[in-house]
């Protein structure tokens, strides 16, 4: 090669976020175009109704680059994939090992017919409903590397969904007597759920892609999964037989560890040295006060349930406010306030 | 899985009618679909999940081992690698617009079966978008010349060829969900993936290049689901008579509008950037297109009421024609560009006229004098052989010169108290039907109209690491490479063909 100097061989127009770009960064950044970066001319086609392929009023929050966004986790399809395909032969082989050893039979009868057969299966249901909610919000993302994490926790909670139906199908195979039959009627009829299939709606009806993920990540997986899911099934299973279902939990866990760190990070990179900075800040203080109230009622309604299961110390009311008391540690340390307590 | 079948009927029980917040209609759409049909894919997302991980082992896992060991991008013919620099980044754009495409589907087809082949197609598009930008990584690093792989993603936004794809892509996720999946699933991934992934591998290897056709083979295996959900999608809106009407005309749109940037881009692709000659592309579009799209797959509709698109006998009568011309503006306007040209060969053009009877006395000339116009020293660019830059059409983006410049279509009429340019009837009808549609943007003439040549590559980024020498190249010969003072010499300035009643 006779150019004078050394010729690139990796992405330059990518600022890396650390020394070095990241395979995550390579294959994720700029794969979506934008008029104001490489694209100047706009866009070639909009919809009957007259809108753009993105449109920047598409979330609230400001940014003068949201490519600027990394997801902390570093993920990429590759490595998402990976991951969930381990957690799911995770799953599915404790599962089998569990069946193979009679643990199922060992369940106690309430434990099994009404917190696993109508509560975790009501609960598919709402992370059916958050697949549905973070599809759309991936389309809408202003950036690769932001719709990329929307559209992984898309999956994420399709992938919780489809695993609980399979779950309780082994049960139902394993233990005489138990069938799946009733969790969609609980979900659409009894009270204790009717908060919480409120809140999916609600949240299947945002449109700002943005406010999406900070509700649920950072409101309502905070309170509601933690006490609906973490708590009451994860933290109890041991005491009802059920050495099993909390490590389906814990894979949803992790998922809900990931999603929070992005929604974070989101955060920071809107509130800090961004000029929209304060307008962010007092969006979010709205969307705050407005979804942990409805999360807070979501999670009330568990308690017959919740009593069902451990009558015993501590009380619902401590495991509520101890959760509520958690979320409110991430809201202020990202510098915004709680408004509505429990 | 104990019982699949079951499994499968209890996952897509999922839905329910929302009754404390009313679903928003963001995504409108003028279909109506039945709530229940044939499942396009019977996967669960723990199968889906394990199925690809197994392939992307497979297809990173030789990539990274003995394919990079082996040198085998850096061995692959020169001319053929410099083309992948256009076609990664486009297609790649396709990919991520597939993906915006199938979330406006799972929110807006209410209907259980076909959501569940909608999802697995979202994540797939991630792992082609992906696939692809680390295909693109891969050769900025062992290609023999990088420049152009390194900044391609940079520099489509700008370019000719990779503007009419975004174009042409937009239209799988800018409109009515349905519209978007004809775009995408019934025309493109149908009709097209068969000629660009599984063909173009045939060709790619035959070329040197053993790399492309690990990753284009591990997509196509994506796409056969793909097309599933296209025919599952279509089967779905011709079920019910009503959106007949509607139907066929989204359907005249989505065809012509896939055609009109592919069949030129990929004709030019196919039988310009070849070294070692196998097939022409005309054949391959015989085969893939006329036989299989139109001939099995469209025709089967036929008793549903679905006929055969608008323009499809047009487009059949033109294509021969359309990626010789392409080529012929596509090198003509080499410094534009982000990749280099290896100009025909006298056995080239032989083939050339083998092909396709009568080449020669169309495009002969341009060749024999382009060849002398390779050579910095002398002076002179392939861009001066035609009397201006072609018009660029409002919808399509392509240039106005098919489908050859003796008998090209192009037309142009005033609307909106400016000139518009067409590439052929059916652009202009359906800016006719929609003109709003296609007036969101800055024309490349209304942003670089008056430019100097030179003044343009360095605005846009194109030249070389040593900030002289072009990225672009009208021939591959790397010791007389063409700089920007040998640019600005030939005072080349960009007129809008349109401006002022010319």
């Amino acid at each position: 090669m006779s150019t004078g100097t050394q010729s690139p061989r990796d992405f330059t127009y990518i600022k890396p976020r650390k020394r070095r770009l990241s395979e995550y960064e390579a294959v994720s950044c700029y794969t979506q175009p934008d008029p104001n970066v490489f694209d100047r001319q706009g866009w070639y086609l909009l919809t009957f109704e007259g809108r753009a392929a993105w449109r920047s009023e598409s979330t609230r929050l400001q940014h003068p680059h949201w490519f600027d966004f990394r997801d902390p986790s570093g993920l990429w399809q590759r490595t998402y994939v990976r991951l969930q395909a381990e957690q799911e032969r995770a799953i599915e082989r404790s599962v089998e090992d569990a069946a193979l050893a009679g643990i199922f039979r060992d369940f106690d009868a309430v434990w099994l017919n009404e917190i696993i057969g109508i509560h975790y299966r009501a609960w598919s249901f709402f992370e059916y409903g958050l697949f549905r909610a973070f599809s759309r919000a991936q389309r809408e993302a202003l950036a690769d590397t932001i719709g990329n994490a929307l559209c992984f926790e898309a999956v994420d909670r399709i992938r919780h969904a489809q695993s609980t139906v399979l779950y309780l199908m082994e049960l139902e195979a394993s233990v005489e007597g138990f069938k799946d039959n009733s969790g969609k009627e609980h979900w659409l009829n009894d009270p204790v759920y009717q908060p919480l299939r409120a809140l999916v709606e609600a949240l299947m009806a945002t449109e700002d892609w943005a406010e999406l993920a900070f509700a649920v990540n950072l409101i309502i997986d905070p309170i509601v999964s933690e006490i609906g899911v973490s708590r009451m099934i994860r933290h109890h299973a041991p005491h009802h037989g059920d050495p099993i279902t909390p490590s389906i939990i814990l894979t949803t866990e992790r998922d809900r560890r990931r999603n929070r760190a992005w929604t974070e990070e989101l955060v920071r990179m809107t509130t800090v040295d961004v000029p929209a900075a304060g307008h962010n800040r007092e969006v979010m203080q709205i969307w705050c006060d407005h979804w942990r109230p409805a999360a807070i009622a979501a999670a009330k309604a568990f308690s017959p349930v919740f009593n069902r299961v451990a009558p015993r110390a501590p009380s619902f009311e401590d495991e509520l406010a101890a959760a509520c008391d958690a979320q409110a540690d991430i809201i202020t340390a990202l510098g915004l306030v709680n408004r509505n307590g429990v | 899985m104990r019982n699949s079948i079951e499994a499968h009927n209890r996952v897509k029980d999922f839905d329910w009618e929302p009754s404390y917040v009313a679903k928003p209609n963001w995504y409108p759409t003028k279909y109506k679909i039945p709530a229940k049909t044939k499942d396009p894919f019977r996967h669960l997302v723990r199968e889906y999940l394990s199925m690809e991980e197994e392939k992307d082992n497979r297809e990173y896992g030789s990539m990274e081992d003995a394919l990079a060991r082996g040198q085998a991008s850096a061995k692959a013919e020169p001319r053929w690698m410099e083309i992948m620099k256009a076609v990664l980044p486009i297609i790649n754009f396709g990919e991520y617009a597939a993906m915006k495409s199938t979330g406006q589907l799972i929110e807006t087809i209410e209907n259980a079966e076909l959501r569940q082949g909608y999802l697995a197609q979202m994540l797939d598009e991630v792992r082609h978008t992906h696939q692809e930008a680390y295909l693109v990584r891969y050769f900025a690093k062992h290609a023999a010349d990088p420049e152009g792989f390194a900044q391609g993603f940079k520099l489509r936004g700008t370019n000719l060829f990779n503007r009419a794809g975004r174009a042409a892509f937009e239209t799988f996720f800018v409109g009515d969900p349905i519209e978007g999946a004809l775009n995408l699933q019934v025309v493109a991934e149908t009709a097209y993936t068969n000629p660009i992934f599984v063909a173009l591998t045939e060709l790619s290897a035959s070329n040197g290049d053993q790399v492309t056709p690990s990753v284009f083979l591990s997509i196509q295996s994506d796409e056969s689901r793909h097309m599933a959900n296209g025919y599952s999608t279509l089967a779905a809106v011709v079920s019910n008579p009503d959106n007949l009407p509607a139907l066929q005309i989204d359907f005249d749109r989505a065809f012509w509008r896939q055609h009109a940037f592919i069949d030129p881009f990929m004709g030019a692709v196919w039988d310009y950037f070849q070294a070692n000659r196998t097939s022409s592309y005309i054949e391959k579009w015989r085969e893939w297109i006329d036989g299989d799209w139109i001939g099995s797959y469209i025709e089967r509709l036929a008793p549903f009421g679905l006929k055969v698109p608008r323009d499809y006998a047009a487009a059949s009568e033109r294509t021969p024609w359309l990626g010789h011309t392409a080529a012929m503006v596509a090198f003509g306007a080499w410094p534009l560009n982000f990749w280099r040209f290896d100009p025909l060969t006298p056995a080239d053009m032989e083939w050339m006229e083998l092909k396709y009877p009568g080449w020669y006395g169309f495009y002969g000339k341009f060749w024999d004098e382009y060849r002398r116009r390779c050579d910095p020293r002398n002076g002179e660019l392939a861009l001066s052989l035609f009397p201006s830059m072609p018009p660029l059409c409002r919808v399509c983006q392509m240039p106005c010169v098919f489908p050859r410049p003796d008998i090209s279509t192009c037309r142009i009429k005033e609307y909106g108290g400016k000139r518009h340019a067409f590439c052929s009837s059916a652009c202009e009808s359906f800016f006719d039907q929609e003109p709003h549609r296609y007036l969101g943007y800055s024309t490349f003439y209304e942003l670089f109209d008056g430019y100097d040549l030179a003044d343009y590559i360095i605005e846009n980024g194109l030249l070389r690491a040593d900030g002289k020498t072009l990225i672009a190249q009208p021939w591959l010969d790397m010791e007389r490479m063409w700089t920007i003072d040998d640019i600005r010499a030939c005072r080349y300035e960009i007129r809008n063909p349109l401006r002022n009643g010319e």
